[in-house]
This record gives structure tokens, C-alpha cells and sequence, in this order.
């Protein structure tokens, strides 16, 4: 789902269809999921994702050795229940992890994430891709991580 | 549940697979003696880190729960590894 309406985002942005073209060509693609589950709580539950996938594709150019594939699929209970984990850490460690994070220019304040905020950061998981393109230096890295 | 086997395959340049059951269920059995035999030990470093010591106790059993259905896949031409808990 989150593929098509990717797609019609970027034919948008492309400037291939107008933006009118493209709400009703998003609210086609989402109609279907929406009139094939018998209730509104089962499109909930089926729209929480279940996995955290993360995978990277690595290739020198020229290279003989191939391609390296990494692909990691951790399931979405371990982050909640890491989060559950870093609440119970004390101020002052958190503080420090904040510290060495900034240091690695990561700004992510660990003292606001909440489990009361849990659910709320996961159902948002749902609509995350990111994709990473390099070239450097003869090698290619894609990256990709999303949420299934 | 916490998995009870995880699975590790091997793959070398022969395309020869090698896959190794490791059956999780006994290494719980052997650490729950430890486990109790320093429960004192962790319950005491929990009040000195001014942790809650059974929030803790129930967040590393959520953890522990959680790992089900872990997987890692490594790919190269010449070799390649999969890690999986069930």
C-alpha cells in the first residue's frame, strides 16, 4: 500500500498527474483494503505493522566478489519493549547516552521517548521508508528500511 | 513465549550448507538456576541504581519474549549466514 502511494507521489512530483489526479488515485488504492476487512478495528490491526525490517545492498563496482546482502527483520515487540527498557534507565544515564549521542551528531533526546508515547511512535512507523542511495568511492550502498 | 530454538546456517564458497539447531530451551533451563542463585545480587545492584527491580525483571522477560522471529541474513557470492529464533 505504502508502495502505489509512493508511486503516485512521485508521478505527482514529477509533474505527470495533477494533484487532484492523484487524491483520487490515493483514495482508489486505499478503498479496496478499506472495503475488504469486515470491520474497522481489523484494518487497525492489520495496518500495525509487525516488523522492522532494515536491508542493505552493497556492491563494489567492478568487483568479483558480488554483491553483499544484509537484511534484518526484528519484530516491532522488541523496540517496544526496549523502550519500556530505556524508561526504566535512570535520569542521569540518560543524560549521558543523550550527551555521547550528540557527540556522534545524532540529535535524539532519549528522555522523551515515553512509554505512554509507544504506541502512538509505532502506528507513525507504519508510514516510514527510508531509502539510501550512495556511489562512493566505487562502491554502491542502498539501504532501506521500513516497516512490514 | 520466550523462542525456544534458533536456527544458524552457514553457506561457504562450495554453496555447502550448514545449518545448526541450538535448542534455547535448554540453555534457559541452565541459566534459571544462576538466575535465582544471584537474584539477591541483581535485586540489590537495582536498588543501588535506583531501578525498580521487578519493572526490571518484567522488562528483560518482555525483552526475552520479544526476540521471537528475530531474523539476520548475511549474503555474500563466496559465503553467506542466516540467524533466526523461533
Amino acid at each position: 500500500m505504502n508502495e502505489h502511494r509512493r508511486q503516485i507521489l512521485q508521478m505527482l512530483s514529477e509533474g505527470k498527474i495533477t494533484a487532484d489526479e492523484a487524491e483520487r488515485l490515493i483514495s482508489a488504492v486505499e478503498e479496496p483494503a478499506a472495503a475488504g476487512s469486515p470491520e474497522g478495528s481489523a484494518t487497525a490491526s492489520a495496518k500495525t505493522p509487525k516488523y522492522l525490517r532494515v536491508q542493505v545492498d552493497s556492491e563494489e563496482d567492478g568487483g568479483h566478489e558480488g554483491p553483499t546482502k544484509v537484511n534484518v527483520r526484528v519484530p516491532m515487540q522488541l523496540l517496544r519493549a526496549g523502550v519500556r527498557l530505556a524508561g526504566l534507565l535512570p535520569a542521569q544515564a540518560l543524560h549521558r547516552a543523550n550527551h555521547a549521542m550528540q557527540e556522534q551528531g545524532i540529535p535524539i533526546d532519549l528522555t522523551q521517548i515515553k512509554p505512554e508515547n509507544l504506541e502512538e511512535l509505532i502506528e507513525h512507523l507504519n508510514d516510514l521508508t527510508v531509502d539510501v542511495d550512495q556511489k562512493d568511492a566505487g562502491t554502491k550502498v542502498k539501504v532501506r528500511v521500513f516497516c512490514e | 513465549m520466550i523462542p525456544f530454538v534458533a536456527v544458524v546456517s552457514l553457506r561457504n564458497h562450495e554453496s555447502r550448507t550448514f545449518r545448526l539447531w541450538i535448542p534455547l530451551i535448554l540453555i534457559w533451563l541452565l541459566l534459571l538456576p544462576l538466575g535465582v542463585l544471584l537474584s539477591p545480587f541483581i535485586f540489590i545492584a537495582c536498588l543501588v541504581c535506583r531501578v525498580n527491580p521487578f519493572r526490571g525483571v518484567a522488562v528483560m522477560w518482555q525483552i526475552l519474549n520479544a526476540l521471537t522471529d528475530t531474523n539476520i541474513q548475511v549474503e555474500h557470492r563466496s559465503a553467506g549466514l542466516s540467524f533466526h529464533i523461533l
